[in-house]
């Protein structure tokens, strides 16, 4: 069964086409690369896949399903709350003056005990003797923008990166993206911040459940880094990493939400030719223990080695599509590398 | 794991001791009359480095926040209005209206990005303050509110001349602050609010829920500032008039944060006891010291050390950004497994 699909799918931006009609399916257990020469829009596909583009045209699919926000029952109260906020928000703005001056002001008498229902009745009557002009219609009005923005706001942000991370589908970035001020458990913690449970009044009040989880999550964590070869290093700055260090951590980083899918963009680049066998080690053991692997490469050794199926783009286009031996013997994909034998 | 007093402690520790001091000195070295004050700062700009140090969003509006404290304390309980609620019920009030504040500021704007959002929230400080000059059938204009409820503590009201019994309390709160903002940093949500500071992009692809996360620490912000606002108003009996709560304010706070080390709680106490104590300490007693020694004339405003403190606030502030650009006291770099 595939767990990532793309259909067809085109990014553009303004003229240009970045990625121009690519499909794929990557299959549950495979390793598989996508290939290309400098701006074949490899991390484009990435970044449309991963939301923080919306592909143009085309559907990404996860697990058999284009995966957008659903409509929940929250997100229907949500949208009622921005309505009556809204709408209360340009009456009250609007009458609150005269609403307070009949309410409170004309019923107080200084050192006397204020009459409440008496204030309520003549609020209540003073609202119903406002003209519509000042009630009923900026209330409608103020509402259907409020409303308008809430939905808006949803609808864009319905495949955003975070959501899709949720689904499953996590990343490591070409040009590093570590939280460099925080310590490498930390990095981790924040991949798995989606799986946690408690919230703001738990830590607030550090309730036990709080200490439960934090102590198992930090557990996790550090098994994490273990498992990358980092455990050693667990509480220094992820900024004082070596270079090539720091793709393991965002490598564990990623793994630390237990994704389906982990995208890495270009693990190897800048890497040694040792670091880039252990490098091979470590995504077949991520393989291994359950995570599909997409990557991004032009280290070919790397390619060749690990992956089971390889797609090769050209100028956002796919040119090739199969196993490493049928993508070592075509003919296209070594012209695409190589350049053509006619241009010498 | 055992708990370790941190920095901040001590100098929350410190701080206690300042009463004790006095009684040793002669009146005119008195000082924790104006540590109260401080300890008010303090809880504004910890307010203001929830939001600005550990979320990374520049806040410029802070006062606001504080001014929307002071009037809803004031409303609550001056005696002109029906209300009338005692001290500890129009505090526990005010918080979560800070909050709901915050929100109402937050939920259209959070989505701008860093400068747009430091331009909406310099704005909102300045539409604040008009609307509670404006409003006057509900806020009294440029008149302020007074007198206001001050404690009540197993019966006996407090004066203003129950000096230490204030002190003691700004204290007890700051330290209840002191916590309560710790407990955050060091928690999932926390975390999430140093990932948006450090990459936003990054940190939405890991799956944190950055609109969430932003619009509660903007929240927690507005409603820490908010209880600033309500103690001060308490302590001076009054809300003063809008024009207090003025873009000064929200910079001093900015200050206090970016001298005393920005998203460190134990920097920010040692910027507001800087910056406001310079302020409030240090020139007031040269002031007065002066004038007993007949230095200095009425007639040259520049000879009173008292006209000096924006000159110095802009010195520090200079001095600080050159000199120590994490503050006095920066945060550790590695944080503990938190």
């Amino acid at each position: 069964m595939s767990v990532l699909e793309a259909h067809n799918v085109t990014v553009r931006f303004g003229g240009l086409v970045a990625v121009e009609n690519v499909s794929f399916a990557v299959e549950k257990g495979q390793i598989y690369a996508v290939i290309g020469p400098n701006g074949a829009g490899k991390t484009t596909l990435f970044n449309a896949v991963t939301g923080i583009y919306a592909p143009s045209e085309g559907r990404v699919e996860f697990a058999g399903r284009e995966q957008f926000a659903p409509l929940t029952a929250a997100v229907l109260m949500r949208f009622a709350f921005a309505f009556m906020a809204v709408a209360i928000g340009v009456v009250v703005g609007i009458n609150g003056e005269t609403l307070w001056q009949a309410a409170i002001v004309d019923n107080y008498a200084f050192l006397k005990p204020f009459p409440w229902s008496t204030a309520a009745v003549s609020w209540w009557s003073t609202m119903w003797s406002l003209p519509l002009s000042h009630t009923a219609l900026p209330f409608l009005v103020g509402g259907s923008v409020g409303l308008g923005a809430a939905m808006v706001s949803w609808w864009r942000r319905r495949r955003s990166p975070d959501f899709i991370a949720r689904c499953g589908v996590a990343r490591t970035f070409q040009n590093i993206r570590l939280f460099n001020e925080l310590s490498l458990v930390q990095n981790v913690l924040v991949g798995m911040d989606y799986r946690m449970k408690t919230g703001f009044l738990s830590a607030l009040l550090r309730l036990r459940r709080f200490h439960t989880e934090r102590r198992a999550c930090q557990a996790q964590a550090v098994q994490l880094l273990d498992f990358v070869g980092l455990a050693d290093r667990a509480d220094h700055a992820a900024g004082s990493l070596p270079y090539g260090f720091r793709r393991r951590l965002e490598i564990a980083r990623a793994l630390a939400g237990k994704p389906a899918v982990i995208l890495l963009d270009e693990p190897a680049a800048g890497m040694n030719p040792s670091e880039v066998g252990s490098l091979m080690a470590l995504i077949r053991r991520v393989r291994d223990a359950g995570t599909t692997v997409v990557l991004i490469e032009h280290h070919m050794r790397l390619v060749m080695g690990v992956s089971d199926r390889i797609l090769v783009l050209q100028y956002g286009r796919q040119i090739a599509h199969g196993t490493p031996a049928e993508i070592r013997a075509n003919p296209k994909c070594v012209e695409a590398y190589l350049g053509s034998e006619d241009h010498g | 794991m055992r708990w370790r007093p941190g920095p901040a402690f001590i100098i929350l520790a410190a701080a206690a001791c300042v009463p004790l001091l006095d009684q040793l000195l002669p009146a005119p070295l008195h000082v924790s009359e104006a540590v109260r004050g401080i300890f008010v700062y303090a809880i504004l700009a910890l307010g203001l480095n929830v939001v600005t140090g550990y979320a990374g969003i520049l806040n410029l509006g802070i006062a606001a926040f504080m001014a929307i404290g002071a009037y809803t304390f004031g409303i609550l309980t001056c005696e002109i209005y029906p209300f009338q609620l005692g001290f500890w019920s129009a505090i526990a009030l005010t918080i979560p209206f800070g909050a709901l504040a915050g929100f109402v500021l937050g939920a259209p704007t959070l989505g701008l990005r860093g400068d747009y959002l430091a331009i909406v929230t310099l704005g909102f400080g300045e539409i604040v303050q008009d609307v509670l000059k404006n409003l006057e059938v509900v806020t009294k204009g440029t008149q302020g509110i007074n007198p206001l409820a001050a404690p009540v503590f197993g019966g006996h009201q407090w004066t203003s001349q129950d000096e230490y019994k204030w002190y003691y309390l700004m204290l007890a709160i700051l330290v209840l602050v002191v916590i309560a903002i710790g407990n955050l940093e060091r928690s999932r949500l926390g975390r999430a609010w140093f990932s948006i500071r450090e990459d936003e992009i990054a940190s939405r692809s890991m799956g944190i829920r950055v609109e969430r996360a932003k619009m509660i620490a903007f929240s927690t912000a507005a409603a820490i500032a908010a209880l600033a606002g309500g103690l001060s108003a308490s302590i001076l009996s009054s809300t003063g008039e809008p024009g207090n709560y003025d873009f000064q304010i929200s910079v001093l706070a900015l200050c206090i944060v970016i001298v005393g080390g920005i998203g460190n709680i134990a920097g920010v106490l040692v910027g507001a006891l800087v910056m406001v104590g310079m302020n409030s300490i240090v020139l007031v007693k040269a002031t007065a010291w002066m004038a007993s020694q007949g230095i200095g004339s009425q007639g040259n405003v520049l000879l009173a050390p008292n006209n000096w403190k924006y000159l110095i606030f802009g010195l520090a502030l200079v001095l600080a950004v050159r000199l120590k650009p994490n503050g006095l006291l920066p945060p550790r770099i590695a944080r503990t497994r938190s």
